[in-house]
């Protein structure tokens, strides 16, 4: 947990960092239009940095408390947030080139039978009936689009 | 009475069939989203939002609102029921309310719950109708310091009495406001923070943002805990309304005092989950049977919800009234009236008076439409939790991400939806709040453009911010509920010092 601490607050030291380098390019002064376009997120930076300093303070010195041993994810955790993380991922990706929808039909299949152990009956009817109901709600009754995929151009219908 | 008269013209409003249809949609959806893990209010909304779109802004907002309600009554039936809390301000109710599930009071745990929800919001409800008008009034004469500095003890509030840790609050509110200001400056026109890349300039959006942290992160942490739907099964009967009837008369006074805490701590930000806990520590505290707390006493089950629901809905008080929400499902709901064009704030009384009490009129009518729908189906909606957790899960997370790409149907907002998810995770697990930062999200452009203005107005003389006589009291309120972590710190050291001397 203390690693992940440190990791985390370092991490938002150096957004904090960023952020404040690009306010001094906008300026950080008076300009010609009142406070220029960097003073107002300059002192977020600044509150940033400034807090996250703390925090990394704190967290280092807290070394040999019982409490900061805890991992921040228990071992036999990391696989079930893994199985659940990497396939979200890859519906993502998938979406890019085949839609959303033929993304996620795979994606539900693939996760119901994978980590479900469902039967395929179940698998198969959930995975192509949602995105279906999906479907016809969101792009036909409330004319929302949702991603087409740059495979649906591709092959030319 | 000039009060009277527009609730009822909102009531015609919120009473047409089209918006009573919305109203029963939204509500019924609010209980599913309530009850699911990682689905809740504000992310519920988030993923409405787009389908809003299509609706004129009085529907739209009932939806919204009614599926709000709906959340609240439905984070209990999880808690009682799976001794899960589904939302965090129903952690309370699970002290109580799993020990009577477990004694085979589930029934009863549930329609108690369920009455001292609507006796809460009832309270909020009256709130809302009676004092919104006169804040909405007040809050004209605010000008931009004025409201600068309601957002400084907004956000003041939310560092000093929100999370454990008020550095981290601090850090995370500072990076929702760094977030919100990616993009084009509107006043001057330059780009800040793109970093010479196209895929920034759009900025973040806080629905998004929503969905990625609320939806996506309690997601990753339900997998983590390896969680198992292992719910008592209950039924409600006539018999247990009969008895809750019975024991709400004779605990009225507990009932009351929970929703007059959660009305009080409601309209600060922040305010539904520690309104809750407050209310239980009162009750108990209270009572002459203190030890039957905790092995499922029904007070305790009756002072959460009812602060929590008398908080949700006052929450919606400085929302209208200020453009400052009281809760990330109310931030939500603001930003919506946002992207339906309409500016959040006391005008809003003056130029869209229907669209106002409309609103204000289904929180009435929300009311009963709730309690009628819970009770008849609270085991129908538990059921819902039994369906498999592999079958939920996938499906949560391919509607987050429609919900996502919907609100301005960009992919990159799918991604952006996963990296919030981590972050969210990570942020839930290390303690930093994530309210503060959905809020500075959300509030980032109106109190950049307000310090400007006020800056402007004083041409860069700080002490507009120290104007009496609104913004000195609000900005010297915002300080000290600021520090009060620093001040108890403080006054901890005295106390342990001088402790230490008198050892010594």
């Amino acid at each position: 947990m203390r690693k992940a601490d440190i990791v985390t607050a370092a991490i938002l030291l150096g957004v904090g960092l960023l952020v404040g380098f690009d306010c001094v390019r906008l300026g950080v002064g008076w300009g010609m239009e009142g406070p220029r376009a960097g003073f107002w997120p300059f002192l977020m930076a600044a509150g940033m940095v400034v807090g996250s300093v703390i925090i990394l303070v704190q967290a280092v010195q807290r070394k040999g408390l019982s409490k900061s041993n805890k991992p921040f994810i228990p071992r036999e955790a990391i696989k079930p947030v893994l199985k659940c993380a990497i396939p979200a991922a890859a519906m993502v990706v998938l979406t890019e080139y085949t839609g959303l929808y033929i993304a996620a039909g795979l994606y539900l299949a693939v996760y119901m039978r994978w980590i479900g152990r469902h039967s395929w009956v179940t698998v198969l009817s959930l995975s192509i009936a949602i995105p279906l109901i999906s479907y016809f709600v969101f792009d036909k009754f409330f004319l929302i689009p949702m991603p087409e995929g740059s495979l649906k151009g591709f092959l030319g219908f | 009475m000039d009060i009277l008269g527009h609730l009822w013209m909102g009531l015609q409003v919120a009473t047409t069939p089209y918006n009573l249809l919305v109203g029963v949609a939204g509500i019924i959806l609010g209980i599913i989203v309530g009850v699911l893990p990682g689905l809740g209010g504000a992310n519920g909304c988030a993923i409405l939002i787009p389908v809003t779109f299509v609706m004129p802004p009085t529907a739209a907002v009932i939806l919204l609102s009614s599926l709000y309600w709906g959340a609240l009554y439905g984070g209990a039936i999880t808690s009682i029921l799976f001794n899960i809390p589904g939302e965090p301000w129903a952690v309370a109710v699970i002290f109580d309310g799993y020990p009577m599930a477990k004694k085979g009071k589930g029934g009863q745990a549930l329609c108690a719950s369920f009455f001292a929800h609507f006796v809460g919001g009832l309270f909020g409800a009256v709130l809302l109708t009676f004092f919104a008008p006169v804040v909405a009034e007040f809050s004209l004469r605010f000008g931009p310091p004025e409201t600068f500095s309601v957002m400084v003890l907004t956000f003041s509030a939310l560092v000093g009495l929100g999370g454990k840790s008020p550095i981290k609050t601090l850090v995370a509110t500072c990076l929702g406001f760094a977030m919100a200001s990616v993009g084009i400056d509107i006043v001057s026109g330059q780009l800040r923070f793109t970093y010479g890349t196209t895929f920034l300039m759009g900025g973040f959006n806080f629905i998004v943002a929503v969905i990625g942290l609320f939806g996506l992160g309690e997601i990753f942490l339900t997998v983590e805990e390896g969680l198992k739907m292992e719910g008592v099964k209950a039924k409600l009967t006539l018999k247990d309304i009969a008895e809750v009837l019975r024991a709400m008369r004779k605990y009225w006074k507990t009932v009351v005092m929970g929703a007059i805490v959660g009305v009080w701590m409601g309209f600060k930000p922040g305010g539904a989950t520690p309104a809750s806990f407050m209310a239980y520590g009162f009750a108990k505290a209270g009572s002459a049977e203190q030890d039957q707390f905790g092995k499922g006493h029904i007070a305790g089950v009756l002072a959460p919800e009812a602060a929590a629901h008398g908080a949700g809905t006052s929450a919606l008080l400085p929302m209208i009234t200020l453009g400052i929400p009281g809760s990330p499902t109310a931030a939500v709901i603001l930003g919506g009236l946002m992207i339906w064009g309409l500016q959040p704030g006391p005008m809003l009384f003056h130029d869209k008076p229907d669209f106002v009490w409309g609103l204000i009129a289904s929180t009435w009518t929300g009311l009963f439409i709730g309690l009628a729908v819970v009770l008849a189906f609270a085991p129908a909606f538990a059921a819902v939790l039994r369906a498999p957790f592999a079958i939920l899960m996938p499906i949560i997370v391919f509607v987050c991400a429609m919900g996502a790409y919907a609100v301005n149907n960009r992919m990159i907002d799918v991604w952006y939806m996963i990296i919030f998810g981590i972050i969210g995770y990570a942020f839930k697990k290390l303690e930093y709040s994530m309210a503060p930062m959905l809020l500075a999200l959300v509030l980032g452009d109106m109190a950049e453009q307000t310090f400007r203005q006020s800056l402007i107005m004083s041409q860069g003389s700080l002490w507009i911010f120290l104007k009496p006589p609104i913004a000195l009291p609000l900005m010297i309120a915002g300080a000290v509920i600021g520090c009060w972590p620093m001040i108890t710190l403080v006054r901890d050291r005295i106390r342990k010092g001088k402790e230490a001397a008198a050892k010594s």
